[in-house]
């Protein structure tokens, strides 16, 4: 029985003893096995599922419990793998001392039990004790019915099980196969295996800083991003790819080029720490970076997240000029002669009539849509637009033809136009030829209406527009010739209406009147496909759902991946702090003062640690251009909002890191100057 | 003159809870004069070290006071003990304690950079004092790369570039091959012979017979003393094998 008991005493000693490193790491272990829970638990939850658009959500979160399995993996074995290096010497001490391999993996077996069991249970624990409140701020975020009645999961339970299982089984077995393969006096002189000096590597310096220079200038410069999106993948390998030279090779040679400076190297401020570094980065250049690229994943993912979420309303403003708007889109132009247009027009007003209810405002206009390509002074009719390769995309316009007489009465303007001129406004391009030239149609460009006329899709299409105010319709026939390569006409006549009731009206009765209005207008053309309608109501319940889904997970996968961040940070400084023990007590020896000791380890651990994350604030602010365009293709148009966003994410997470880096400095400062005793 | 005086040393050691005590020290008196090379020898547990490190300033004695030219140990703050070291005292230990991340040269810059001085001015202190050491071929190399009697010797120079009131060296022959350990006994002699002040423990008898004057150290006192007068080092060394073994013996007592 005594027997029996004393390799779980031993383990429990073990991990006691070396509280330091293994509180982190508990930590680690029941923060994944509780995020993995949460999202489980959430992504199976019936009050998601009973939801309108709740799908999509669903869909999001089970990527992100895939994203967070695969990551607790990697995670788990890089902290991991730092326990195991420190414990190293005490094993080695245990089999000096006469103990057998059988009965040192034996303790590793039980405390990796422990670990386990304390793991899981508290993980879980906390996962279900979180995973309402997780599934509060989702339902709120996705604008769901909330419901407070506590509910636990035993398809999440049995999953995080599952998946926990295999991980700490995979680690056991590899802390156990290490000690097999481990001889006694290698494990108690693992750690003084001596260190040659880094050596800058110029060129690969070099490189980095051109790629990540070229990759900063590539994002800067794209203009159209759905073609560049090839380009800006590219840019962000180079990015990854150059941050991991500047930090393993370029600090080195930066510390190497303070070094080659005499006045400034040798100065009690900088010498001590800038010769460290050099190891420093050395050793920690691939960390520092990782938690760079992690650093500048999670800033894109929130800002952009958080920048769709909060957003979602002027987006929808973008989409719908008006409350509600009931789109003909026809063919044929006497589909929409006035007579036509009359008749529909009063089939609305009858549903209005009929619920008691008049629109504030009503807008309404015709205009006709073509998609073209420019070529030279020549607009071709798009044909093969989808054919095009990814990079024709540039060339391609989106064309808007609206009356002089319909832009005067929405815009209030007194302009004028003779037969075969036009006036253009160019939506997210330029344009600066004189004619344009499509088909038999040849219309002379007189200038530019500063005014663009309120058509929604201009802002929603991803291709770049051109709004062309034309004398008539008239003008416009020779393009009812033009086909597509399936034969079909291309041109596309629409009439838009648009009303809005103000702020006084229900969300049912708007919903129910549109509804009613959608349907006479499908029954006056019988046919499905010839209405394009929205209601900002109906639009924004799905649009939340969707959104609201991924700012959620955006949130949920920052936390994790910070977190992971900030754990590795903290592994890195205490290892550190072990292999800097002996030299601040040869330092000391020698004469360098505490308070010297203390500015050295601070400005050491500042670099280390505001090194990524200045680095990331970089990226982000490279990045951004892009992000913003990309945004912008999900109607966002709110620029401040944005930057806003952003520039508060980056401080909410600088924050953090700073937090996190007092805590890291105390107990990397502990470790050196316990040195002190000895 | 005297530069170092030691009187009635005690070191007292406590376990955690006042338990049972430990007298490491119990009575230790003795001067160092200017230009002296003193070898204090002991066993192990004889209280060298905790000679050494009371001189060092490492640590407090339990009563009794050191003073260095006339100034009291006692006098010093705790924060100011490290300054202190660094201004007036030079050390070489066993185990060379040089650190990794430098180069040999930096290494010995290492207390000058602390208290300040300018590169041009360390620079013209290491030239001559590498000269003669020996070692300005090896300035630029890192400890790894070079033998371990270069790496004391470059701990000497580190000692020595402070122009320090004395330097106390502990057992600095203690990690070399016989070679090394003569080669660098050769240097001390040598640096003391051009004035420096040297204070050195040991147990290594062939150590101790280049030093002036010996002391022997037991059970926490100064137990007896051998002047080398005008003895070569080989009769010095029979001398204190002599004493040695006497000691050992439990013999004789002033």
């Amino acid at each position: 029985m005594k027997r029996f008991l004393l390799f779980p005493k031993l383990a429990c000693e073990g991990i006691l003893k070396n509280r330091r490193l293994y509180i982190p790491y508990l930590l680690s272990c029941i923060g994944m096995v509780m995020m993995s829970y949460i999202m489980h638990a959430l992504a199976v939850s019936p009050s998601l599922q009973h939801m309108p658009g709740g799908g999509n959500a669903e869909a999001f979160l089970s990527l992100g419990q895939l994203v967070i399995a695969l990551f607790a993996l990697l995670f788990l074995f890089y902290t991991n793998s730092f326990l195991s290096r420190r414990r190293c010497r005490e094993y080695g001490l245990y089999s000096i001392l006469g103990m057998d391999r059988r009965s040192i993996s034996r303790i590793v077996l039980w405390e990796s039990l422990i670990v386990t069991v304390i793991s899981i249970l508290c993980g879980m624990g906390l996962g279900i004790l979180f995973s309402k409140l997780a599934e509060l701020g989702l339902m709120n975020a996705v604008r769901g019915d909330i419901n407070y009645r506590f509910t636990v999961q035993p398809e999440a339970i049995r999953y995080t099980l599952i998946v926990y299982g295999i991980i700490f089984a995979l680690l056991t077995l590899r802390s156990v196969f290490n000690i097999r393969k481990s001889r006694p006096l290698e494990l108690l002189r693992s750690e003084s295996v001596g260190e040659k000096a880094p050596k800058a590597n110029w060129v690969l310096a070099m490189i980095g800083l051109i790629l990540i220079v070229l990759a900063y200038w590539t994002s800067i410069g794209i203009q159209t991003p759905l073609a560049a999106l090839v380009l800006f993948f590219i840019a962000v390998l180079m990015v990854i790819a150059g941050t991991y030279l500047l930090f393993m090779s370029g600090s080195v040679a930066f510390c190497k080029l303070l070094q080659a400076n005499k006045q400034y190297y040798y100065r009690k401020e900088h010498f001590v720490s800038v010769s460290s570094m050099a190891y420093r980065m050395k050793r920690n250049g691939a960390g520092l970076a990782s938690i760079c690229i992690l650093s500048t994943m999670v800033l894109v993912m929130i800002a952009s997240t958080s920048s769709l979420y909060f957003g979602a309303d002027d987006a929808i403003r973008t989409r719908f000029q008006a409350h509600t708007q009931l789109e003909v889109r026809r063919e044929d132009p006497d589909d929409i002669s006035d007579e036509k247009i009359a008749a529909l027009r009063g089939q609305y007003e009858q549903v209005f009539r009929h619920v008691d209810l008049m629109p504030e405002t009503v807008l309404e206009y015709r205009y006709a849509v073509i998609t073209g390509m420019m070529s030279g002074s020549d607009m071709k009719a798009d044909s093969n637009a989808i054919d095009a390769s990814i990079f024709g995309y540039d060339n391609l316009r989106m064309l808007c033809f609206v009356s002089v007489t319909d832009y005067n009465r929405v815009m209030h303007t007194q302009l004028s136009l003779n037969a075969g001129e036009a006036l253009v406004t160019p939506i997210r391009c330029t344009y600066d030829r004189q004619t344009i030239h499509m088909g038999d149609m040849q219309l002379q460009v007189i200038g530019q209406a500063e005014q663009p006329m309120p058509i929604g899709e201009v802002y929603t299409m991803v291709i770049p527009s051109l709004i062309v105010i034309i004398p008539d319709y008239e003008t416009i026939v020779p393009l009812q010739e033009l086909v597509d390569c399936n034969g079909d006409q291309m041109l596309d006549i629409r009439w838009y209406y648009g009303y809005d009731f103000g702020e006084h009206i229900s969300e049912t009765a708007a919903i129910a009147i549109f509804e009613a209005q959608k349907a006479a207008a499908l029954s006056f053309y019988e046919g499905g496909t010839a209405i394009d309608a929205g209601c900002v109501f109906t639009e924004r319940n799905d649009f939340y759902a969707t959104f609201g889904g991924l700012f959620f997970l955006g949130i949920l996968l920052s936390v994790v991946f910070i977190f992971a961040a900030v754990v590795i940070i903290y592994y890195t400084q205490i290892s550190e702090g072990y292999e800097d023990q002996k030299r601040f007590a040869i330092m000391r020896k020698v004469g360098m003062t505490d308070s010297d000791i203390r500015k050295s380890i601070n400005s050491q651990v500042l670099t280390v640690f505001f090194a990524p994350l200045l680095m990331a604030g970089l990226h982000l602010a490279f990045a951004f251009p892009f992000v913003w365009k990309l945004l912008q293709l999900f109607n966002l148009r709110n620029l401040p909002l944005v930057i806003c966003i952003t520039v508060g994410a980056f401080a909410a997470f600088g924050a953090l890191y700073g937090i996190i880096y007092k805590l890291t400095a105390g107990a990397y400062y502990r470790i050196v100057s316990s040195a002190e005793q000895t | 003159m005297t530069v170092l005086e030691v009187n009635h040393l005690q070191k007292v050691y406590a376990t955690r809870f006042g338990g049972s005590k430990v007298e490491a020290l119990k009575n230790v008196n003795f001067t160092v004069e200017e230009g002296e090379f003193v070898a204090i020898m002991g066993e192990s547990g004889s209280g060298k070290t905790t000679l050494l490190n009371i001189l060092a300033a490492l640590d407090k004695p339990t009563s009794g006071n050191v003073l260095l030219k006339g100034k009291d140990f006692a006098s010093i703050k705790e924060a100011e003990a490290a300054a202190f070291r660094r201004d007036h005292l030079g050390f070489v230990f066993q185990d060379f304690n040089l650190l990794d991340t430098f180069t040999l040269e930096d290494n010995i810059y290492l207390p000058l950079v602390l208290k300040g001085k300018s590169y041009a001015e360390m620079h013209d202190r290491l030239t001559p004092i590498a000269q003669r050491l020996g070692i300005a071929s090896l300035l630029q190399k890192y400890p790894y790369e070079v033998s371990g009697g270069q790496k004391q010797r470059a701990a000497v120079a580190r000692a020595l570039i402070t122009d320090p009131e004395i330097i106390l060296a502990d057992e600095p022959t203690g990690a070399l091959d016989s070679r090394a350990s003569d080669e660098l006994l050769r240097l001390f002699g040598e640096i003391n012979r051009g004035g420096q002040t040297i204070l050195m423990v040991t147990h290594s008898v062939k150590a101790a017979s280049v030093a002036s004057r010996v002391l022997f150290i037991r059970d926490g006192e100064v137990f007896h003393q051998l002047y080398r007068g005008d003895l070569p080092n080989e009769q010095l060394y029979q001398k204190i094998s002599d004493t040695l073994t006497m000691l050992q013996g439990g013999g004789i007592k002033e």
